[in-house]
């Protein structure tokens, strides 16, 4: 009950009018940048934190969370209504919304994607609620130790669970901590890393990075698809809206499997792209109208959207209550935080109450705030897409090269910024995974302190990871994940090729 | 044209670079145990081995095609190519050009050629996009938020 006593609490925070406000404010941004092309949330995120230096931390928080709510929401707009993702967590979503809203019915798959998309995030909201007191209160008697199992075990899911390809993932980690451990070095002081460029001495900031990999790597990939927008009508009929959220019961299996699969990939940081795919693949196979997929089913629409949100919502479970961002917008933020001068993880609960009670309280409102304004602004937003690629691309440009130099006043930032575009592109293009690497350049430091500080007090021995029987589960938890593709691989081999090429198909 | 294997292996070569710059530069900073811990070089030492290995195992699997989605092999064709060089080229000139003449006249110069010059929108429209972009800048950034962007050698040059 105390938790419920600190939310009251939090909602006195919360539904102040600046408040209410910001969060208006943020969920238009985040449903504009959600529905642009080559700008997602990340970006969108990235872009406002310098802005945000001189709030407060809560005010701050709640302006960027309600982004990440609105760019959810804004990038299922695009997929359903020109079948064009305007993230990448709304792939899966084109699959059914598109058919459906070219077959005529535009409406009734938005307010399905809406309706379900809120009690994704209503699910992980509530998980959050509960469970994240619970999970800092453990986390308190947290060693260095445990801390750097606790990461390791974070990025090992990666490994094991990302989907893309194992060892792809593991450079794009790897890349990510040495870009971390670029500047000086926190414990010896020592500068790492610089080649020789003595600007790099402040090291290389995950907003940089952020604006390149995500902003122009997706620009210059949107610009070689040259997709066209040819949109269906963007009519928003409102009686059509309340039939079809009154529908929404009739499929709660398919809601509490797609939420519950959201949270798990959630805080297991997979995210909320790989929750979608996967959330629509099992609905696929355990619907009774699993074969009807992709010509417009409402299903198909439930299961990516619930899960979508539910894994983005529940994302901020690990950042506040362990300090690890299960996602890469969550990364994002928690970098936010650091700069806010708070030290993400389970101290927030006790030294800033105000702040988590706030944000959580926040997230309830937040999400009501933006699917109202989601419905009520899909003709306008529907309308910007008609606005010639050509225009918007440099725009996009413009805006990343600002963002990434507004956030130390440094010239190197914005050219460092374009080599992070061309990587962003070249990842992109051959699947290797990017939240891990915005990840690791955001946690690096602190998953590297937390390796050498239980080194120290192990004095140089690895058994220090094996000392106590919590530490010792998640590193061979972790260690398991490592290792689960390597076993499937045999296990493929082993059950012969014809049916690994089987497999194959059915994965994809 | 560019084929996905030459693809996978230019990335593969490209992170592998970065590994070895990686580990070379924190040898430097000495790796392993000294009277103080672990050496400030050990950690990054570590993950650019990994990531040599790993660019390793990766460049081996793009030059024999096993890569994901193989079958695919044709990456980039001529015409894409020209696209991405179309977008891309333009900015890295906006880049180079932002400290000689500061963030508000190269982007404006930046969209106007970009519109104009292809002549993908009309001279006029072109011209009213390329002054609201800077002017927009300047107003949320210079004066609402106090964030100032970079003003170049060209308004140091005229006294500003």
């Amino acid at each position: 009950m105390e938790n419920l006593e600190s939310l009251l609490h939090g909602f006195t925070i919360a539904v102040t009018v600046p408040h209410l406000a910001l969060m208006v404010v943020g969920v238009l941004l985040g449903i504009l940048v959600g529905v642009l092309p080559g700008l997602g949330a990340p970006n969108g995120v990235s872009l406002l934190l310098p802005l945000t230096f001189g709030m407060q931390p809560v005010s701050a928080i709640i302006l960027l969370s309600s982004m990440y709510w609105g760019a959810l929401f804004g990038g299922s707009v695009t997929s359903i209504l020109f079948n064009i993702p305007g993230e990448p967590s709304s792939v899966a979503t084109t699959f059914d919304g598109y058919p459906m809203a070219r077959d005529g019915r535009p409406t009734t798959a938005l307010a399905t994607a809406f309706g379900s998309a809120a009690f994704g995030a209503l699910v992980g909201v509530i998980l959050i609620t509960f469970l994240a007191s619970w999970v800092a209160q453990v986390a308190l008697a947290f060693g260095p130790a445990e801390y750097f199992a606790v990461y390791f075990l974070a990025f090992a899911s990666f490994v094991g669970m990302g989907g893309s390809a194992p060892i792809k993932t593991v450079v794009a980690l790897a890349i990510g901590f040495a870009i971390a451990a670029i500047g000086i070095d926190t414990v010896s002081g020592s500068v790492r890393l610089t080649m020789g460029v003595d600007e790099l001495v402040k090291g290389v900031s995950f907003v940089v990075a952020v604006m390149g990999l995500f902003g122009i790597g997706e620009l210059l990939i949107a610009v070689e698809e040259e997709f066209q927008a040819r949109a269906v009508s963007s009519k928003v009929e409102w009686r059509e809206v309340f039939r079809a959220l009154g529908q929404l019961p009739r499929h709660s299996v398919a809601l509490l499997r797609s939420a519950a699969i959201g949270c798990w990939m959630g805080i297991t940081p997979g995210g909320p792209t790989a929750a979608s795919f996967m959330s629509y693949g099992i609905a696929k196979r355990f619907s009774r109208n699993g074969h009807r997929f992709g010509t417009g089913e409402v299903e198909g629409i439930i299961a990516p959207e619930t899960a979508d949100h539910a894994a983005g919502t529940s994302a901020l479970l690990p950042m506040l209550s362990l300090g690890i961002p299960g996602s890469a917008t969550a990364a994002v933020m928690m970098g936010g935080l650091m700069i806010w001068g708070l030290n993400p993880g389970p101290m927030l609960f006790v030294d800033q109450k105000d702040f988590v009670w706030g944000l959580i309280a926040s997230m309830y409102v937040g999400n009501i705030v933006a699917v109202v304004l989601v419905l009520l602004t899909v003709p306008v937003f529907a309308a910007l897409m008609r606005i010639p690629f050509v225009v918007i691309a440099p725009l996009i440009v413009i805006i990343c090269a600002v963002g990434a130099y507004s956030v130390s006043n440094s010239y190197l930032d914005v050219v460092l910024m374009l080599g992070f575009g061309i990587v962003g592109y070249l990842f992109k293009k051959l699947y290797y995974p990017l939240a891990p690497l915005v990840l690791a350049i955001v946690i690096g430091d602190k998953a590297e302190d937390a390796f050498r500080q239980s080194m120290l007090m192990s004095k140089g021995s690895l058994g220090i990871f094996f000392e106590n029987r919590l530490v010792t589960s998640l590193v061979v938890a972790g260690m398991a994940l490592l290792l689960l593709p390597l076993a499937l691989q045999i296990l493929r081999l082993w059950r012969g090729p014809g049916e690994a090429a089987q497999e194959k198909a059915r994965i994809i | 044209m560019i084929s996905r294997r030459a693809l996978e292996i230019v990335t593969a070569a490209l992170t592998g670079i970065f590994g070895v710059a990686v580990v070379v530069s924190s040898i430097d900073n000495g790796i392993g145990w000294s009277s103080a811990g672990v050496d400030a070089g050990t950690f990054p030492f570590l993950t650019g081995t990994i990531v040599v290995l790993g660019s390793l195992y990766n460049l081996a699997q793009g030059a024999l095609g096993r890569s994901t989605l193989a079958s695919v092999t044709v990456a980039v064709t001529r015409s894409e190519l020209g696209r991405l060089a179309g977008l891309f080229v333009p900015a890295a000139i906006f880049v180079a050009a932002i400290p000689i003449l500061g963030m508000y006249v190269a982007s404006a110069g930046y969209v106007f050629a970009v519109l104009a010059l292809p002549k993908r929108q009309s001279v006029l429209h072109a011209i009213v996009i390329a002054v609201v972009t800077p002017v927009a800048l300047y107003v949320v950034f210079e004066r609402l938020f106090q964030v100032s962007l970079p003003h170049g050698a060209l308004a140091g040059a005229l006294g500003y």
